[in-house]
C-alpha cells in the first residue's frame, strides 16, 4: 500500500517548550492510524500542523504528494478534520449546517446521505444546541466528510462519551474505514486502539516512543501475560518457576500468579504439571497484556492521568 | 463569489434566528423612539388652573365656561381650602377664585358693582402662573368692553401657515436610526466572532479551503443589509405612528447607512479581536458605545452642551453618522451640505477598518 501521509523530522516549538520534538512516521492508505498518549504529548499539535492549522517550526509534511507548507488549500480540500471539542453554528439546522459547509468546499453535498451515514438522519431539523454528546460527535464526523475527503483526521472522538456511544462511534469508524478512506485518529483509550488502529504510534514528552502495528507492540513489548491460579494442595513455587516461558512466578493468599511470555506454551504444560504435583487447580484465569501494560513499560506512567 | 453567496443566506439565516442580536437590532430602537416619541418633549405642558366660585351667576357661570375652554389651561374646581391645599402641594399654578357675581346681569337695571377676582400664583412655577394671569387679565378686559358696548375698533386675524417646524420627533428619529446602526454593527459582530473564536468555530472554519475573507464578507453584506432594513423600517414606523415626513433623499439616506455601517462593523470586528473571551465584549463595546448614545446629540441637540464639550463631542462618529442622518431626512440636505460630516466619517472609516484588519484574526496569534 502506498503512503498517503509522510511525516519527516517534525518540530513544533513554542518559544524554549517543544510540543512536538522531530517526529517521524507514515500512513498507509486505507488504514486506521492512531496516535496516543496522555494529555500533552503532543498529539493534537501534530495533527493540527498535518493539517495546515499550526505554523511548522521544523520539517515536512506531505499529504497524498503534496506539501502542506506549500499546498495548504489543495491540503485542506482533500482531508476531512474534527477538531477536539469542535462546535458549530448555533443558527443552522443540521442540514443546513451540512450545506454551508459544503459552500466552504465550494461544492454541493446529499446532506441527508450524509446524516444517515452518521444515523442522524431524524435529526435534520434540530438545531447542534439540541444534540447528545455523542450525537454532536457524529455530527462532526458528517462535517468532516462533507468533502468527500482521502484522510479524515478526529481529534479524541470518543473522549467524554458513554461506553455505548464510544463503541457506537467504533463501529462508525469501522464503516468509514470500509469505504476505503484513510483515518488518523488520537485518543488515549488503549482500547479503542486496540479495536480500530492497523497501526500505533505511542507518543510520550513531544516524542515517538514506539510504533508498530497493536498485535506487534504487545508481543515484542516484553510484556506477559498473567496466569493466576489456586491449587487444593501446596506445591513448590519452584515447580512453576520451571514451566516453559514464566519469567516470574509468586506465591499469592491462596495461590499463585505466574508472568509468562507466552501463555500457549505455558499453560499447557501447566495443566501437565497437574498430574506431576498431585494437586488440582482452579479459579484459573488468564490475562493478557494490554495496550495500557505496553505504556506502562514504556513510560514509567499511568495513560490516564 | 458563489460561495460567499450562499455563505451570505446562511449568515442571514442565523442572524434572524439569534433572538438577541434581533432586539438589539430592531426591537430595542422601536421601543426607544415609540417611548421617546409619545413623552413628546416639544408639546408645552398645560398650566394646572384652580377655579374657585361657591355659587356663580348665570353670566359669572359663562365667564367660567370661558375660562375651562382655554386649552393652555387644565382646570380643576373646587372650594377654597382643597385648592389652596393643592397649590401648596405644587400642584396648581394659580388658583383663581370668583365672586359669584362676577359678571353683572345684563338686565339689570343698576349700575354694577366693582367685583375682585383673587389670583393666588404658585412662585415655584412663576412662568405658568403668569401666563396664567396675563390670559385672565386680557380676559377680563375683554369682557369689560363688551359690557360697556365699546365699539370694537381692532380684529386680530390669526392665519394658518404650514410651516416646516421641527418637531422632537423630526430631531429624534434620525438619531434613533444612526443609533440603532451602530448598535448592531457593534455587539452583532463583537459577540458573534467572540463566541465563535471562544468555541474554535473560526479554527474549525480555517481547516476548509475556504479563505476567511470569504466569510467575512458574507457577515458584513448581511449586516450591511440589516443596517438598510433598520433605517427603512424605523422610517416606515415614524411615519406610521407620529407622521414623520422625511424631506431629503432616500438615496442619500441608504448611502449614510451603508457608510455608518461599514464605520461601525470595522469597530465591532476590532473590538472582537481586543476581547479575549465573550465577557470582555461587553465591557469593551459598552465602554466605547455608551458614551457616544449621550454625547452625540441622539436624544437631545448637542448645543445645550458647554461649549468645550461640543467641541470634544464633535470627533465622535456617530455624532456625524446622527447629524448627516438628520440633515437629509428632516432638512431636506443634498450630499454637498452634509460634506464635513461625510468627509468624517469616512475618515473613521478609514481608521476603524485599519484597527480591524490589524487585530481580527480566525487564528491565534502566532507564536
Amino acid at each position: 500500500m502506498p503512503n498517503i501521509i509522510e511525516v519527516k523530522n517534525l518540530t513544533k516549538k513554542y518559544g524554549d517548550l517543544t510540543a512536538v520534538d522531530n517526529i517521524n512516521f507514515t500512513v498507509e492508505k486505507g488504514e486506521v492510524f492512531g496516535i496516543l498518549g496522555p494529555n500533552g504529548a503532543g498529539k493534537t499539535t501534530t495533527l493540527e500542523m498535518i493539517e495546515g492549522l499550526k505554523p511548522i517550526t521544523f520539517g515536512d509534511v506531505l499529504v497524498d504528494t503534496l506539501h502542506v507548507v506549500h499546498h495548504e488549500q489543495q491540503v485542506k480540500s482533500i482531508i476531512g478534520v474534527q477538531l477536539q471539542s469542535s462546535s458549530f453554528f448555533d443558527g443552522l439546522n443540521l442540514k443546513e449546517l451540512l450545506n454551508t459547509f459544503a459552500a466552504f468546499y465550494n461544492r454541493e453535498v446529499d446532506a441527508m446521505a450524509l446524516l444517515k451515514n452518521v444515523e442522524l438522519e431524524d435529526k435534520w431539523k434540530n438545531y447542534v444546541k439540541e444534540l447528545s454528546g455523542g450525537q454532536k460527535q457524529r455530527l462532526s464526523i458528517a462535517v468532516g466528510l462533507v468533502n468527500d475527503p482521502k484522510v479524515l483526521f478526529l481529534d479524541e472522538p470518543t473522549t467524554g462519551l458513554d461506553p455505548q456511544a464510544r463503541h457506537n462511534m467504533w463501529n462508525l469508524i469501522s464503516e468509514i474505514k470500509r469505504q476505503g478512506k484513510t483515518i488518523v485518529i488520537t485518543t488515549h483509550y488503549m482500547e479503542e486502539a486496540e479495536v480500530l488502529c492497523d497501526h500505533i504510534a505511542i507518543m510520550d514528552h513531544a516524542k515517538i516512543i514506539t510504533m508498530d502495528t497493536p498485535h506487534n507492540l504487545l508481543r515484542n513489548s516484553g510484556v506477559g501475560s498473567r496466569i493466576t491460579f489456586r491449587v487444593d494442595k501446596q506445591c513448590p513455587i519452584e515447580h512453576f518457576k520451571a514451566l516453559p516461558a514464566v519469567t516470574e512466578a509468586t506465591s499469592e493468599d491462596h495461590g499463585y500468579r505466574l508472568l509468562t511470555s507466552n501463555p500457549e506454551e505455558t499453560l499447557p504444560a501447566l495443566f501437565g504439571h497437574e498430574v506431576g504435583c498431585e494437586a488440582k487447580l482452579f479459579d484459573l484465569q488468564l490475562k493478557q497484556a494490554t495496550l495500557e501494560d505496553v505504556f506502562l513499560q514504556l513510560t514509567g506512567s499511568k495513560l490516564r492521568e | 463569489m458563489k460561495t460567499v453567496l450562499k455563505l451570505t443566506v446562511s449568515v442571514f439565516k442565523m442572524f434572524i434566528r439569534n433572538k438577541q442580536s434581533l432586539f438589539f437590532a430592531l426591537f430595542m430602537p422601536v421601543v426607544i423612539m415609540t417611548i421617546f416619541g409619545l413623552i413628546g418633549f416639544d408639546r408645552v405642558p398645560q398650566t394646572n388652573v384652580g377655579l374657585v366660585a361657591t355659587n356663580p351667576s348665570s353670566a359669572t357661570q359663562q365667564f367660567i365656561d370661558q375660562i375651562k375652554g382655554i386649552s393652555a389651561f387644565d382646570v380643576t374646581t373646587g372650594n377654597l381650602a382643597d385648592e389652596t391645599a393643592a397649590l401648596n402641594k405644587g400642584d396648581r399654578a394659580v388658583v383663581i377664585e370668583i365672586p359669584d357675581n362676577l359678571i353683572p346681569n345684563p338686565t339689570a337695571t343698576t349700575p354694577p358693582v366693582k367685583q375682585t377676582v383673587t389670583i393666588l400664583q404658585n412662585v415655584g412655577q412663576a412662568q405658568q402662573a403668569g401666563t396664567a394671569i396675563s390670559i385672565m387679565n386680557q380676559l377680563l378686559d375683554k369682557t369689560r368692553l363688551a359690557i360697556a358696548n365699546a365699539p370694537d375698533l381692532f380684529d386680530l386675524q390669526v392665519q394658518d401657515v404650514n410651516a416646516h417646524n421641527s418637531k422632537y420627533i423630526d430631531f429624534l428619529l434620525p438619531g434613533i436610526a444612526a443609533m440603532a446602526v451602530m448598535q448592531m454593527a457593534i455587539f452583532s459582530v463583537a459577540f458573534v466572532f467572540a463566541d465563535y473564536k471562544e468555541k474554535g468555530i473560526l479554527k474549525r472554519l480555517l481547516a476548509t479551503p475556504m479563505k476567511p475573507y470569504q466569510f467575512v464578507a458574507a457577515q458584513v453584506i448581511v449586516r450591511l443589509l440589516m443596517a438598510l432594513a433598520q433605517t427603512a423600517i424605523l422610517i416606515i414606523l415614524g411615519a406610521l405612528l407620529y407622521h414623520v415626513h422625511v424631506v431629503g433623499s432616500y438615496a442619500l439616506i441608504l448611502l449614510i447607512a451603508i457608510l455608518g455601517g461599514v464605520m461601525f462593523l470595522g469597530l465591532g470586528f476590532t473590538i472582537s479581536g481586543i476581547a479575549k473571551t465573550v465577557e470582555a465584549v461587553p465591557a469593551i463595546a459598552n465602554l466605547v458605545a455608551f458614551p457616544m448614545l449621550f454625547l452625540s446629540g441622539i436624544f437631545f441637540p448637542t448645543s445645550g452642551m458647554p461649549a468645550w464639550l461640543q467641541h470634544a463631542v464633535n470627533y465622535l462618529p456617530l455624532t456625524h453618522f446622527a447629524s448627516a442622518m438628520r440633515e437629509v431626512m428632516a432638512n431636506g440636505a443634498g450630499l454637498s451640505d452634509i460634506a464635513s460630516n461625510m468627509y468624517w466619517m469616512i475618515g473613521w472609516s478609514v481608521v476603524l477598518v485599519t484597527l480591524a484588519v490589524i487585530t481580527f484574526g480566525f487564528e491565534e496569534k502566532r507564536v
